[in-house]
């Protein structure tokens, strides 16, 4: 039976490409995904273990936001075994650039350089600052500033005072999230902490013999406020770190990689249903000379097995080559993740890639096995070729009906829960994976109507080979049904992505528009009530706009909470969910929803609140407001009040709205005349903060979809698949309409439009299965969610479904154009 | 009488001069056809027949264009085929060359009439509505327009092949032991179907057998042995053909 199975598969090979193919790519993509994040992790490791390699013990302080003491690190120079420690700043010390306001989004991270044995920064180009107006900057920020060694530099001190060092060299951040982020500047220890007003050390390094040793006399020395790790404890609590979130990104490339592999199934499971059926006689012949069920059971799934381990041993290799590119294209990004490390192929993956790959595929194989058992020895001796006839069995429809009453039970359910709770979310993807089931089981029911819904208009455009084509696409339902529903798979869930972006920037151009009516919003670079309020107030006085809104804030806390508490200046028409603003005045406050929530008090009910002039004052709830739709602090207190508990403070933000009729260049210009003498306020537009915002949910979009095109790809594959055996199965019938006077174009365009249909087919229900679930998915994440259908993409996944499917045509198209009619009518 | 008198003035639907072919190359070449000439007379009902192997098909597939010779000219009506390209040839078989195969003549897809329909809609023809009525009517398939090739007998669809092969009113029809597969009735009312529709419509049909039955129903047999023409019968019985062919067969041996 064995030598059966390996002629068979011999004889096949041409046949079992593509379906290996389809494994491949899917064993591909899961092996590429372990291959990036095993050598990212690896790399990761490499440079934390090299740089905790210096360091005998680390001290941190245990609340994070805390510092250590320059007692601190005179208690750790005193513990005898000590040869070296030193104290490392890190605080905000923004860089100004060239126009003289602050770089980038969030300040630029100001630290100490240290040399000698306890340095940890590698120094690309010059040299470490050895001196007060000395400076160095990560690589990035220096290329993105235009700023080189010798140069001289700007950079703000904690009371905004402007102070220029020269740079005199350049340094790697290495793998710090943060640094990478942010941007760092360093300095010596003294100027670092000068500048930055830092009032500690943000870790305390030292250097020594024996680290068990010192880690004990340490942790005496300075007791419970500071947690001591040796070297090797650093190193690995920061791979940690770092391992937790390449592990996010395993998790979420896993996930498109069962997708793949799940349309791969389908596509095997197509494959070798037709394989079986196309071998009806070679069945029945083994089984005339005497082989059992078992046997034929076992050869087609011993052919399986083998057609699964080969294409997953080749999904390996391509799985590192994708991990590789993956890890180049990364490197040439110029990503803080470390992607210089050679990339590997762990033992794991090899196992994972196997298993993965034989399970699906023997699996997939079950079915048509089982079929290929049912072959009656009598087949052999028939001669003409039975059509496959489809009806629709007691069973199915039973089923069909079951997995479609509990598909919609459970995602009427689910869209019913109260939004933005995980549960909803969760409830829907359940009844969109059983729908997905119901659809599974009712496709080769739908395959008939929806191919003459479909082929309408081919029928009517291309002639005979397009009504040809169009009765063929639905000639074997049960096997256009899976091939189509590969491509449903993904086109459902590019339609679900395009569906839920586009509604999240409706949702978000309808805040902007109705909530948050205005043109430019001012805000200092570190969230901190910074702008003076002369700023607004000169604004303000200015005919050019409507209206201008400040905003101040403070910390405070209520009993044992520490709230954000702030006033506002200037018109304000936050969304209200009770209460009225008007009320607002001595003694009184208002409260955002989920800081009511949190305080567990409504309107009418008093919360206290501790304050930095006035003591513990008791406020009662005048309004709650919708924290989605207002840009009010959480406690909004009347502004006298504010400034009677926390005094003169400067405005947080500032919203400025233009007048009608001025033009946006020339208000622009004024907004950042007002802001320009303060480096570190921002201003930004709404065009601004939609264009931002657009930019990452399409950058979103893209990767998604980008993604996606795997699962695409290899539905593709199963079209091509299904189509080529097709046309070995109608090699008469082709011959025969050849004879008849139907041209090698005629023909090829006959197979076009069978898989034009066949991709519309697989499009359109995906398309369907996609705004259902993309409408049910947006009910669970939020309340008042705009629902919009992004029409014109939508109909750019169904053109682009159809023309793949033509793509995948033209081999088969070919193949069957290319047969010479006498050999097709001799092999009957 | 009158019938053949202008049959002879016609010119010949389909002439073969000087026709070879060669199968493989080398150790494995075969000479399918010798240097045969032939000419097929308008109106005129042929039977080629020949021992298995003999080239009979090979001639058929060569005279319909559907395979391409080593040497010699084709003409079909005032059409030279050697040259023509694949294309020309599509067009050619699409419009003056009708087919009836041993098996698997119709597509399992369409019912009867949409077979019979068939070669004319790929044409982008009108069907002679009178025509089909009295094709459908002479072939006895009125009550059977609607079924689909699996609910008909083996008969049924071979008639259904005759009817579709007559109704584009072809310049001559090629068939391939057209009742190879059928029981001795069924295979009987097919071949008086062509025979009637040669008298009564002037059709000019070519037929491949095998069986000495079938070719009496032509008004001539030709005789192939070895890929080469041997000899030729007129207005042939059963028993002239039988005798034709075992003397044939003795001399070979
Ligand atoms: N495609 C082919 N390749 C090689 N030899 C062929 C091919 N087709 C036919 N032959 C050979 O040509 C000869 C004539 O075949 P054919 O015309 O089919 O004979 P018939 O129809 O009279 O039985 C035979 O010897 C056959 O083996
Ligand atoms: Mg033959």
């Amino acid at each position: 039976m064995l030598k059966t199975t390996l002629a068979g598969l011999r004889a096949h090979k041409l046949r079992l490409l593509l379906t290996s193919l389809a494994i491949t790519l899917g064993v591909g993509f899961i092996a590429g995904t372990f291959v990036l994040t095993d050598t990212m992790q690896a790399g990761f490791s490499q440079k934390v273990t090299a740089e905790a390699d210096k360091i005998a013990v680390a001290v941190t302080p245990k609340d994070p936001e805390a510092t250590l003491s320059r007692k601190d690190l005179e208690k750790v120079r005193a513990v005898p075994g000590v040869r070296e420690a030193q104290g490392l700043v890190r605080a905000a010390v923004p860089l100004l650039g060239k126009d003289g306001k602050a770089v980038g989004s969030s300040p630029t991270t100001g630290v100490n350089v240290l040399t000698g044995e306890l340095g940890r920064v590698t120094v690309t180009s010059g040299t470490a600052p050895a001196a007060d107006g000395e400076a160095v900057l990560d690589e990035n920020t220096a290329k993105a500033q235009g700023l080189k060694v010798g140069d001289t530099i700007t950079v703000l001190d904690k009371d905004g005072g402007r102070h220029r060092l020269k740079l005199v060299g350049l340094i790697d951040p290495g793998v710090d999230q943060e640094l990478a982020y942010t941007g760092a500047v360093g300095f010596t220890t003294a100027t670092a902490l000068r500048l930055s007003g830092a009032p500690g050390f943000a870790e305390i390094d030292v250097a020594g013999a024996d680290p068990a040793a010192l880690k004990a006399a340490l942790a005496r020395a300075l007791g419970s406020q500071a947690t001591v790790r040796t070297g090797e404890e650093l190193a690995a609590a920061l791979a940690r770190q770092a391992g937790v979130d390449t592990e996010f990104l395993t998790m979420g490339l896993l996930l498109f990689g069962l997708v793949a592999m799940l349309v791969a199934a389908l596509v095997i499971y197509n494959t070798f249903n037709i394989l079986v059926a196309q071998r009806t006689k070679e069945m029945a012949l083994l089984r005339c000379i005497g082989a059992g069920r078992g046997q034929v059971f076992g050869s087609v799934l011993l052919e399986s097995a083998v057609v699964g381990l080969i294409s997953s041993a080749a999904g390996l290799a391509v799985g590192y080559g994708l991990g590789a590119l993956a890890l180049a294209v990364l490197g040439a990004l110029d990503t803080p993740l470390p992607t210089d490390a050679a990339a590997s192929l762990s033992m794991r993956t090899i196992v994972l890639g196997l298993a993965i790959g034989l399970v699906v595929t023997v699996a997939a194989a079950v079915l048509p096995a089982r079929a290929a058992t049912r072959v009656a020895p009598v087949a052999a001796l028939r001669t003409q070729v039975e059509e496959q006839t489809f009806r629709t069995g007691v069973l199915r429809a039973v089923f069909a009906a079951l997995f479609v009453a509990a598909g919609l039970g459970v995602t009427a359910w689910g869209v019913t829960m109260r939004p933005g709770e995980r549960t909803s979310l969760l409830t829907v993807m359940a009844g969109g994976a059983l729908t997905f089931l119901a659809v599974l089981i009712l496709g080769p029911v739908l395959v008939k109507p929806l191919s003459a819904a479909v082929g309408w208009v081919p029928r009517r455009l291309f002639g005979v080979p397009g009504r040809l084509a169009v009765d063929n696409s639905g000639r074997n339902p049960r096997r256009a049904a899976t091939t189509t529903v590969a491509l449903t798979v993904g086109v459902t869930l590019m339609t679900l992505i395009s569906v839920l972006t586009a509604s999240a920037r409706a949702s978000l151009d309808a805040r902007l528009d109705k909530q948050f009516p205005v043109d430019y919003m001012l805000m200092t670079q570190s969230r901190e009530s910074a702008i003076p309020r002369s700023v607004a107030e000169g604004l303000r006085a200015r005919p050019e706009f409507a209206s201008v809104v400040q905003i101040r804030e403070a910390e405070a806390r209520s009993g044992e909470r520490t709230v954000i508490a702030g006033t506002y200046h200037g018109p304000v028409k936050p969304a209200l969910k009770a209460g009225s603003l008007s009320q607002l005045g001595p003694g009184t406050v208002v409260l955002s929803g989920f800081q009511a929530k949190e305080l567990g008090v409504r309107v009418g009910q008093s919360v206290p609140l501790t304050t930095k002039k006035a003591g513990t004052v008791s406020l009662r709830v005048v309004a709650v407001v919708d924290e989605q739709s207002s840009e009010l602090p959480p406690v909004t207190l009347a502004e006298d009040a504010f400034d009677r508990y926390f005094g003169k403070v400067p405005d947080a933000q500032v919203f400025v709205k233009i007048k009608d009729g001025v033009p946006e260049d020339r208000a622009r210009e004024l907004v950042d005349a007002a802001a320009q003498p303060y480096p570190t306020v921002q201003v930004s537009s709404s065009t601004e903060v939609r264009g931002e915002f657009d930019e990452a949910l399409d950058m979103m979009f893209k990767i998604i979809t980008g993604l996606l095109g795997l699962a695409i790809l290899i539905s593709l594959l199963g079209i091509a698949n299904t189509l080529s055996l097709s046309v070995h199965e109608r090699t008469r019938e082709s011959a025969l309409l050849r004879a008849l006077g139907l041209t090698r174009p005629q023909l090829r365009g006959m197979l076009s439009v069978e898989a034009l249909v066949l991709g519309l087919i697989g499009a359109l229900v995906g398309v369907v299965l996609g705004l259902a679930y993309g409408w049910a998915a947006l009910q669970t994440l939020m309340a008042q969610t705009a629902f919009e259908v992004p029409l014109l993409q939508i109909a750019l996944f169904v053109a682009m479904s159809g023309l793949a499917g033509v793509l995948a045509a033209v081999l088969p198209a070919r193949r069957a154009a290319r047969a010479s009619i006498v050999g097709a009518l001799a092999a009957s | 009488m009158t019938v053949i008198e202008t049959r002879s003035e016609a010119p010949p639907a389909v002439v073969a001069r000087g026709l070879t072919k060669v199968y493989g190359t080398g150790d494995a070449r075969v000479h399918a056809l010798r240097g045969v000439d032939v000419a097929f007379a308008t109106g005129d009902f042929t039977a080629i027949m020949g021992p298995s192997g003999s080239g009979k098909s090979t001639l058929m597939h060569c005279l319909a264009g559907l395979d391409t010779v080593t040497s010699g000219s084709v003409r079909v009506g005032d059409v030279e085929l050697t040259g023509l390209s694949d294309k020309q040839l599509t067009r050619l078989r699409r419009d003056r060359i009708g087919f009836i195969f041993q098996a698997f003549n119709l597509l399992p897809t369409l019912t009867a009439e949409q077979n019979i329909r068939l070669p004319l809609e790929i044409a982008g023809r009108q069907a002679d509505e009178v025509l089909f009525e009295r094709v459908v009517q002479t072939v006895g398939l009125k009550d059977r327009l609607r079924h689909k090739p699996a609910e008909l007998s083996g008969g049924q669809q071979q008639r259904v092949a005759v009817a579709r092969a007559l109704i584009s009113k072809p310049q001559v029809i090629f068939a391939d032991e057209p009742t190879g597969n059928l029981d001795s009735r069924s295979g009987a009312e097919v071949l008086s179907f062509l025979r009637t529709s040669v008298r009564e419509l002037g059709q000019t049909i070519v037929m491949v057998t095998h069986d000495p039955m079938a070719a009496s129903y032509a008004n001539r047999v030709i005789f192939l042995r070895d890929g080469a023409l041997v000899t030729e019968l007129h207005q042939p019985t059963p028993q002239s053909v039988l005798d034709t062919l075992v003397k044939l067969e003795a001399s070979a041996c």
